[in-house]
């Protein structure tokens, strides 16, 4: 059956921007797309900074990895602001809802010793690695080329600082509403050794150049750290008898697999750009020359402190992650001191 | 790990409980010294004894934080949606109300975008986590409102021209490189002077001008979107102008020594920012069909009466004075938004926003509103278009305008006490001559002729052949504007489309 | 350094909409002599010397929990300074 609209219809004289007719063709373009593609700025500035004479504030010479056209990369989750924050707003409410059970059964009180001191002195103190991968990552929210890049870092920034607190509210719980045992988790980073690789990778990183020469530092140390904290002792936990550390764990994990997305993809799309494919596997081996060893190190430094406290194989994990991590980056034609 | 046994009875107050979320992840670097991982924040001079006195008094987690705006763009993509769906652009109250919203597209969310960019620099580079993180939040709700004005203006953008190329439009058409080196100048200095720039000079004395009288017009003239997202970009905004407020008090109770430094910034930031919202004058006396309030009331309410008698008055107390030239700016509300529109106006064919003369109820608006002023206006240049277009033409200057090196806006602003008399000041660089359009512009360039020599002026870059060719259609093609995007309002494809939509023949001429 | 004494004005701007309504209303109740203004859309509150939102009142005329924070959902701008912003009171004034 049809019905005759009476309704004036009026013609639209165009489905979207120009540059995005130019780019994909006369269509409509989505949100994510309009409010992504050829936001910043890219010719005719005016001045140079006064902090720097030898880039524009808008420079792609602000890292060694470059595109032929930044908007070859786009976000695979497609994130803009409002989803963005719809879709953490429901992460976060997950979390409140897992503190709250925790909080109302004291779960973290009724931990078995071991794991009781592994949340204290190991996973506590983490909350500052993660305000460093903070640091770390709204560099590229200042100093990328290109919307889409910015865009991807900007909001890992603000995940990261959002796991820097909420481990804080773990702490908070788990020292019965006080900060107590912020307070002994933030002496363990200063002066633990299992910690001080961490720390020191993270303070070097923020010292030095190149902000995603450091994005990556960050993330390889992550593809380690993560699998290991979050992924291995949640399944340890769960037969350990430590179900709130598992509680906790799977908030962790699950951010992760999200932000392998844009970063696995940000990679690829660096190696395959038709001018920059070789400086850029370059530039990446050079952060794999100067960091991995580095970075396994430090990492297998936090495993052996979980060992002594819960009998979790956890230096055993980081040595089979560091080894597929390496084969995965070997397969992309990376360079991976240490042979594996 | 140990919990001792006598836990105290309270637990965290809200303020606790914020600095252990946020104060309390800083620590202080043993690898590399802070200088190496901060190296930005002593070149300017503002000298600081303690971060941790950075206060805010939001208080906001990550968790509240997406909570809320969550729920601001929950509900402003709900109206968005809404809007789309019933054709709203139907309901406006006239089609040349658009040209205020092209001018918004075009010169207004590239330029959040780049105050984005520029808190992330905060944001990273302030060596106070209170700071840095008020920074963080500012930096998102930036770039949420470069993203929400692109949504709230694509649903126009396809039955209106002047929207379809804002972004090459901004990077090169001669009027949006005012905004574009307002903010460019701001984002090349240091993170001090952005704050002052910025956070406190554009966010807390200057933004109300911008956004509230506006939105409220948005409202007034059935534009449903712009308003709804207007407002619920002020709800971040109130939280910017704390950070502001906050980031000036902050160096003034630091040290001293910053007073001056501070001082010279708020001079130059309070002009700069003021001439950029010149464009705003023009835009709410002459292109609104219906006003909420004139440029003079909303300058008088919102920058008089609350910062000249409120904000100053406190900052008193810390040795500030009100802006140097503030008083050239009073002089000039009854006449700002006339010279600007008339420059409008006459440039306008080469432009992406189309002009005409103010009809009738214009004229009666404008002559109640200004009743000095606007019979003056009126007789020198009205007229005269008026004559012209009688005549059946159109009266655009087919010269290329002088432009001021510091504000870029063509030099057509006047002596003061004589609304008449075009202003002009010169200055010599290194044997260089350098034009500006009033001594507030010109005491800018003197204090920084090192920055200001490099503007990229977009009537000299004319003229050395960096647009596109001699001529107005090469320089056109070169900025991307097409048939319908800029010139006289009457007659133009947007007023015949609006003519046809409402069941109306096009006039015939 | 001479520091006026004399009581300024404060004021909020909010959009006025159902929400909003108890949100006025509390201010309204809880602050004498204030001045109100209408302008499309939105609601002008002004007043000399002190500006309070009190948490409780809000939540009276609500008839749900309101935390302070939700204030943030109703504004558009404001002169003076948040010179507390707790759990249970907001307040507007000139620090000096």
């Amino acid at each position: 059956m049809q019905f005759e609209l009476r309704t004036q219809v009026i013609e639209p004289k165009r489905k979207t921007f120009t540059n995005l007719v130019e780019r994909f063709g006369d269509r409509p373009a989505s949100r994510y797309e309009e409010g992504s593609i050829d936001i910043q700025a890219v010719e005719n500035f005016h001045y140079r900074p006064l902090f720097s004479s030898d880039k524009e504030h808008y420079d792609e010479n602000w890292t060694a990895f470059k595109l032929t056209d930044p908007y070859s990369f786009t976000d695979p989750r497609q994130l803009y602001y409002a989803p963005y924050v719809q879709s953490r707003a429901a992460m976060n409410d997950a979390f409140v809802k897992t503190v709250e059970y925790v909080e109302s059964r004291d779960l973290l009180q009724k931990l078995p010793e071991g794991w009781s001191s592994l949340v204290g002195d190991v996973l506590l103190p983490l909350r500052h690695w993660e305000a460093g991968a903070e640091l770390v990552s709204i560099e590229g929210s200042r100093w990328a080329w290109g919307t889409t890049i910015d865009q991807c870092c900007t909001y890992a920034a603000f995940d990261r600082i959002g796991h820097a607190q909420n481990l804080s509210r773990i702490g908070i719980v788990y020292a019965e509403g006080h900060d107590h045992a912020l307070a002994t988790a933030k002496e363990r980073w200063l002066g633990d050794p299992a910690l001080q690789g961490l720390r020191r990778l993270v303070e070097e990183l923020l010292a030095g150049d190149d902000w995603a020469k450091k994005l990556l530092a960050v993330d390889l140390a992550d593809r380690l750290l993560y699998p290991l904290m979050y992924t291995h002792l949640d399944e340890v936990a769960l037969s350990g008898g430590a179900g709130a550390y598992s509680l906790f764990a799977q908030h962790f994990a699950s951010w992760f697999a999200d932000q392998r997305r844009w970063l696995d993809h940000l990679v690829k799309t660096w190696l395959a750009d038709p001018t920059h494919a070789d400086s850029n596997r370059a530039a990446l081996d050079d952060v794999l020359a100067q960091r991995w060893a580095q970075i396994a190190e430090a990492v297998t430094d936090v495993a052996a402190a979980v060992d002594a406290r819960v009998a979790a194989g956890a230096v055993a994990n980081v040595e089979l992650t560091t080894a597929t991590v390496a084969t995965d980056l070997g397969a992309l034609g990376l360079t991976v001191p240490g042979g594996k | 790990m140990t919990v001792s046994p006598e836990k105290p009875a309270r637990k965290l107050s809200m303020k606790q409980r914020y600095t252990a979320l946020t104060h309390d992840l800083d620590w202080t670097p043993t690898y590399v010294t802070e200088e190496e991982i901060f190296p930005f924040t002593t070149f300017e001079g503002i000298k600081v004894h303690d971060w941790s006195k950075w206060e805010d008094p939001f208080r906001l987690t990550v968790e509240a934080y997406n909570k809320y705006q969550a729920e601001k763009d929950r509900r402003l993509y709900a109206v968005l949606d809404g809007f789309a769906q019933s054709q709203g652009q139907l309901g406006l109250t006239e089609a040349r109300y658009m040209n205020a919203m092209k001018i918004f597209l075009q010169g207004i969310p590239i330029h959040e975008y780049d105050a984005h960019r520029n808190f992330s620099y905060l944001a990273r580079y302030a060596n106070g986590p209170g700071a840095r993180f008020a920074a963080l939040c500012q930096s998102m709700d930036e770039l949420r409102h470069a993203q929400t004005e692109i949504h709230t203006l694509s649903h126009y953008n396809k039955y209106f021209d002047g929207m379809h190329d804002w972004h090459k439009w901004s990077d090169r058409v001669w009027y949006l490189s005012v905004p574009k080196s307002f903010f460019e100048d701001a984002m090349t200095a240091g993170p001090f002077e952005w704050l002052i720039a910025i956070g406190f000079s554009f966010e807390y004395l200057l933004t109300n001008l911008l956004f509230v009288p506006f939105m409220s017009g948005a409202a007034f003239n059935g534009d449903l979107p712009t308003m709804t997202f207007g407002f619920s970009a002020q709800s971040d905004e109130s939280r910017h102008m704390t950070l502001g407020l906050e980031a000036i008090k902050f160096m003034l109770e630091q040290d001293e020594d910053n007073l001056p430094i501070v001082q010279d910034w708020l001079d130059k930031w309070f002009w700069r920012g003021y001439r950029l919202i010149a464009l705003v004058a023009g835009m709410m006396d002459y292109m609104l069909p219906k006003r909420v309030m004139s440029w003079k009331e909303a300058f008088e309410l919102y920058f008089e009466e609350q910062m000249l008698n409120g904000l100053f008055k406190d900052l008193e107390y810390y040795g500030i004075k009100p802006p140097r030239h503030v008083q050239w700016a009073i002089d000039e509300k009854e006449i700002l938004s006339h010279q600007v529109y008339w420059v409008l106006y006459q440039y306008s064919h080469a432009a992406a926003f189309t002009t005409t003369i103010p009809d009738e109820a214009d004229q009666a608006w404008l002559q109640e509103s200004y009743p000095e002023t606007w019979p003056v206006f009126k007789a020198a240049v009205w007229d005269k278009a008026q004559r012209v277009q009688d005549a059946g033409g159109r009266y655009f200057n087919p010269g290329l305008p002088q432009l001021c090196t510091v504000c870029q806006i063509p030099m057509g602003f006047t002596e003061p006490g004589d609304p008449l008399t075009q202003c002009q000041r010169q200055s010599v660089y290194e044997g260089e001559r350098y034009d500006f359009c009033s001594d507030g512009c010109q005491w800018i360039f003197d204090r920084e002729p090192t920055k200001y020599r490099q503007s990229w002026l977009p009537v000299h870059q004319i003229y050395q052949g960096n647009c596109g060719g001699p001529t107005l259609p090469d320089v056109a093609a070169w900025y991307g504007l097409q048939p319908g995007d800029g010139a006289e309002y009457l007659g133009s494809p947007d007023h015949q489309n609006w003519l046809a939509w409402h069941g109306q023949a096009p006039k015939e001429d | 350094m001479s520091v006026s004494a004399e009581p300024r004005p404060v004021g909020v701007d909010l959009q006025e909409n159902e929400e909003n309504r108890a949100l006025v209303e509390a201010i309204e109740a809880d602050n004498e002599d204030l001045n109100i203004r209408h302008m499309p859309g939105m609601i002008r509150l002004t007043k000399t010397g002190q500006l309070v939102i009190n948490q409780a009142s809000v939540e009276s005329r609500l008839g749900r929990p309101w935390e302070t924070h939700e204030f943030q959902l109703a504004i558009i701008s404001y002169f003076g300074e948040f010179v507390e912003w707790d759990d249970d009171q907001i307040v507007i004034a000139w620090k000096h």
